[in-house]
């Protein structure tokens, strides 16, 4: 169980606009280890989706460049790696699930052709054997009537349908790890439910290793063993699950989970966090939440607090700075 | 609190006709289909189910920004959906709606000032000197500076947005809001901001509200009663506290159980629906719900279940209830 599947280490991500150069991703580091759900959350804007977008080597090339760092999968560092190497890799051991179904698919190719492209990329297959395959994953998924589907088109689908094949073509090269980017939240209440749940079903089944991108905590409590909060580009906070939401060490995390409607009584105020994430060219010197924390301190617009580290527990808050940690 | 209804609708109905050639019937959509339900004054009632249930159809009619094909929409006593166009724009004084996207409900070209300035012109509400004045406390009330005035909405953030938008609705100190999700489309940080402003609003202008939403947690927080949707139809209706803690319904049941927990160490008891919501164009026999119900009987694939009132105000619509007491207890504890 303990040995990772994937490292992200000290992660730089720059984006050029015209002139200009942004730095949304600024050092991120975090593990997923072999078998487990690792949530990562935050609002939006907050580099979650250019993150993952970095481990599958999907970002753009002209446009985005990885200034510093390494994304070890298995041990191979990804960020060194050729497209043609990278192409043996994604889609076969590492796969990818979008959140809006309907833009991911292909509208004027069946649902069967494009389930085939993965097996012809990867595997050397026959016609009937690939055939085979794509209408036992899809019952896999819970997909009914999987030998007509296969010859219908996305659009014949409804929104929870979609997922599922979004979620059966992922799985088709049994993937050792699987990210996961805002799978449910284009779906009502009832069909999250039903994704997540098979979700939960098919890594146990397929001893997959899961990266779950998500802003609702909710779905994070639900699925996750441990959870990195991002925010503004950084990590600020990584716990298992129960110490996150028991004992959260950041104050975003905190805000996070008290703004939770749930966490408050009926009809009265809800806590919020004031202000809004800062954009990747408003950030200047000091913590990137300083602005926003009711718990700041000088030190806080002045230096950008380092890693604090306590047990499995990580968080990136002067607070909790031995010197400091009577204010908490 | 006395309870005084400002808005009564009755039997709403909106369907839409799909064309489907010169020589064949046309589908008929019933996107509404017989809807009645009371708001009273004060109050924030909700509406909530899934994509196509016909929630937002319903809010659009209210304000006639569709019109309904049959029923009635009583506010204040007089019939909305008999009004002249005239009467009915001098009415929108009173009534206002809040929309659910804030990119998409902003006239990109114009500016804030012009934006708030618009509902004033058009109602032709206090002397033009005036009006800037009562913009800029308008702004200073949800929470926007008032150098912003000669901005664009491009350059707000989506929470800055919605807080546009519902200016614009209570600048003209309206009687009665729909508010059509208008939290869905923002970060959790700013949607608890967003919820409370609409919180504190109502208690400084004394605002009505019809709460259109499918997230059950904001709900929970912020509504007093609330009406359950399923294709058209209203399920169940009930004040929000007893609707979360005794859900009559089978579907009510299926979307609260539905909800993901607040913390891990919960345990929840999981009524997973299957399948999808039909189509509209093409509803089951019977109880719509028939497909996806866990309880299905034959009577509901033939016979639409009549509206059972269990206590005050909390009424549902399901055949469960209307067979005989035993059967009913047998079903109800076999539920929870």
């Amino acid at each position: 169980m303990s040995d990772a599947i994937l490292e992200v280490k000290n992660l730089k991500i720059q984006f050029k606009s015209g002139k200009e150069t942004v730095q949304p991703i600024r050092g991120v580091d975090f593990t997923l280890k072999k078998g487990e759900t690792l949530g990562v959350v935050g609002e939006s804007g907050s580099g979650k989706s250019v993150t993952s977008l970095a481990v599958m080597g999907l970002l753009p090339e002209t446009s985005s460049e990885i200034v510093d760092g390494e994304i070890n999968f298995n041990g191979k560092d990804l960020t060194k790696m050729k497209e043609k190497q990278f192409r043996k890799i994604r889609g076969n051991e590492i796969s990818m699930i979008f959140q809006e179904p309907m833009t991911s698919l292909n509208p004027v190719f069946t649902i069967g052709q494009q389930l085939s492209e993965p097996l012809r990329q990867h595997r050397n297959m026959s016609k009937k054997e690939i055939e085979k395959e794509i209408i036992d994953v899809l019952n896999q998924v819970g997909i009914p009537r999987a030998e007509q589907i296969i010859n219908e088109y996305p659009h014949q689908l409804s929104g929870g349908m979609r997922q599922r094949v979004m979620i059966s073509l992922a799985l088709l090269c049994q993937p050792e790890l699987m990210i996961a980017d805002e799978p449910t939240t284009a779906l009502d209440v009832t069909i999250q439910a039903q994704i997540l749940e098979l979700m939960k079903d098919i890594k146990d089944k397929n001893d997959m290793s899961l990266l779950l991108i998500t802003h609702d905590l909710g779905v994070v409590a639900e699925m996750c063993d441990r959870v990195v909060v991002m925010y503004a580009g950084e990590i600020v906070e990584v716990a298992e699950i129960n110490e996150l939401f028991d004992e959260p060490r950041h104050p975003y995390t905190r805000g996070l989970i008290d703004s939770m409607p749930t966490q408050n009584a009926r009809k009265e105020r809800l806590y919020s966090i004031s202000g809004q994430v800062p954009k990747p060219n408003e950030i200047t010197k000091g913590c990137v939440f300083a602005n926003r924390c009711p718990l700041a301190f000088d030190k806080c617009f002045e230096e950008a607090p380092p890693v604090f580290e306590k047990g499995d527990h990580i968080s990136k808050c002067w607070l909790q700075d031995s010197k400091e940690g009577e204010v908490v | 609190m006395v309870e005084e209804a400002l808005l009564q609708v009755k039997h709403l109905k909106k369907y839409y006709e799909i064309p489907q050639g010169l020589f064949k019937k046309d589908i008929i959509v019933r996107a509404v289909d017989d809807v009645s339900f009371t708001v009273n004054r004060g109050e924030t009632f909700a509406l909530v189910g899934e994509s196509g249930c016909g929630k937002s159809t319903t809010g659009k009619t209210i304000l006639r920004l569709t019109d309904p094909t049959e029923g009635q929409v009583i506010f204040n006593g007089t019939d909305v959906a008999g009004l002249e166009y005239n009467e009915m724009r001098s009415l929108r004084k009173q009534l206002q709606m809040v929309f659910q996207d804030p990119y998409a409900s902003l006239n990109p070209k114009k500016t804030i000032k012009q934006i708030l300035m618009e509902p004033l012109r058009v109602h032709n509400q206090f002397d033009e000197k005036d009006r800037l004045q009562k913009i800029k406390d308008m702004l200073e009330i949800v929470g926007l500076s008032k150098d912003y005035l000669d901005r664009y909405p491009h350059e707000f953030s989506g929470g800055q947005r919605q807080r546009i938008g519902i200016a614009r609705a209570v600048i003209l100190q309206p009687d009665f809001i729909v508010a059509d999700e208008p939290v869905s489309a923002l970060d959790v940080s700013v949607q608890s901001q967003v919820i409370n402003l609409m919180l504190d609003l109502q208690k400084e202008f004394g605002l009505t509200y019809l709460f259109i939403s499918h997230d059950l947690s904001v709900i929970e927080h912020m509504t007093d009663r609330v009406a359950v949707m399923y294709l058209g139809k209203i399920v169940e209706v009930a004040d929000t506290e007893t609707l979360f803690k005794d859900p009559k319904h089978p579907y009510t049941q299926a979307l609260i159980s539905a909800v993901p927990i607040s913390h891990p160490a919960e345990n929840k008891e999981r009524v997973i629906l299957k399948g999808d919501v039909p189509s509209p164009a093409n509803p089951p026999s019977g109880c719509a719900f028939h497909t996806r119900c866990p309880f299905a009987m034959d009577i509901c694939r033939q016979v639409a279940p009549e509206t059972k009132t269990f206590s005050d105000g909390h009424t549902a619509s399901c055949h469960l209830y209307t067979k005989s007491e035993e059967e009913q207890k047998y079903v109800t504890s076999d539920s929870k």
